[in-house]
């Protein structure tokens, strides 16, 4: 038999199932990023939310998805310290992906120069970059966290975040620089 | 000459506020000024404009590839349950 619930008890409940489900495909995203396997990402994201529903009185509301993000890094720190410490380092796997086949959509005009003429160099340019530089730009530019965000999962000052995000951009920019100039000329 | 130097003075400014533009991130946005000063600037600086037009282009190109590799639906609904059990009490 389950032990009775006050009101107070399931309103908690309840607001936690709110606050975390629309969190959870972030969370597999960056846990897939911090653990480098999808087998991996479900363990860790699987263990986060036992802490965090355990944790959920010290939570005062406010910017869920920094605090989701925090607490799985810190399990994952617990959890894979001998492993991979914070690598995310998830490009390789990104990019070995292609769209599948019969998307119901046709790509825009953009997308298509994109994926054909940004692909390889793109790839090279990230691929060369110092591997915390390349962290932040995969967790802000691929996985769209804030900035506050990404110096949860990294445990660095919002600072620190942003002065290695625009040193990132401006080496990949000015890597494939002459690639974007060709295609902006072609498109008009 | 000082015209020159006004100018590089300001495409330097611009230069580095041009992500923050671009990412208008709550963490640190420009005031209202510093956009209007921007904007004005890459108004009527053809450099800067490339600039600012190969940033957005790269994050395009960035944010795409999280598009072609979605994560598996059934390992958002294998969580979903996980906290469904939490929230139900049947695990804790």
């Amino acid at each position: 038999m389950s032990p009775a619930r006050t009101p107070d008890d399931v309103a908690r409940r309840r607001a936690f199932a709110e606050v975390v489900e629309p969190e959870i495909e972030v969370m597999l995203r960056v846990a897939r990023s911090l653990t480098g396997s999808a087998v991996d990402a479900e363990d860790l994201v699987q263990e986060s939310l036992v802490r965090a529903f355990r944790a959920v009185d010290r939570f005062d509301g406010r910017h869920p998805r920094a605090w989701l993000l925090t607490i799985l890094r810190n399990t994952n720190a617990n959890l894979h310290r001998r492993r991979r410490p914070t690598t995310v380092d998830d490009w390789e796997l990104i990019h070995a992906s292609r769209p599948a086949f019969g998307a119901a959509e046709a790509p825009a005009a953009e997308d298509v120069y994109v994926h054909e003429q940004l692909d390889a160099p793109l790839r090279d340019a990230v691929a060369a970059l110092d591997p915390r530089f390349r962290s932040v730009l995969v967790l802000v530019d691929v996985h769209d966290l804030s900035y506050a965000e990404a110096a949860s999962v990294l445990d660095v000052p919002v600072g620190t975040v942003m002065s290695r995000l625009s040193r990132a951009r401006e080496r990949v920019r000015k890597a494939i620089g002459p690639t974007l100039t060709t295609i902006r000329g072609d498109q008009s | 000459m000082s015209r020159m130097l006004r100018q590089m003075i300001s495409c330097h400014w611009t230069a580095k506020r041009i992500q923050r533009y671009l990412d208008a991130d709550p963490s640190a946005p420009l005031t209202p000024g510093e956009v209007t000063r921007l904007e004005e600037h890459v108004a009527a600086c053809e450099r800067c404009r490339e600039v600012l037009g190969q940033h957005r282009l790269l994050h395009r190109a960035l944010s795409l590839w999280t598009g072609t590799r979605p994560v598996d639906q059934a390992a958002i609904d294998r969580m979903r349950s996980v906290l469904e059990d939490l929230t139900e009490g049947r695990q804790a």
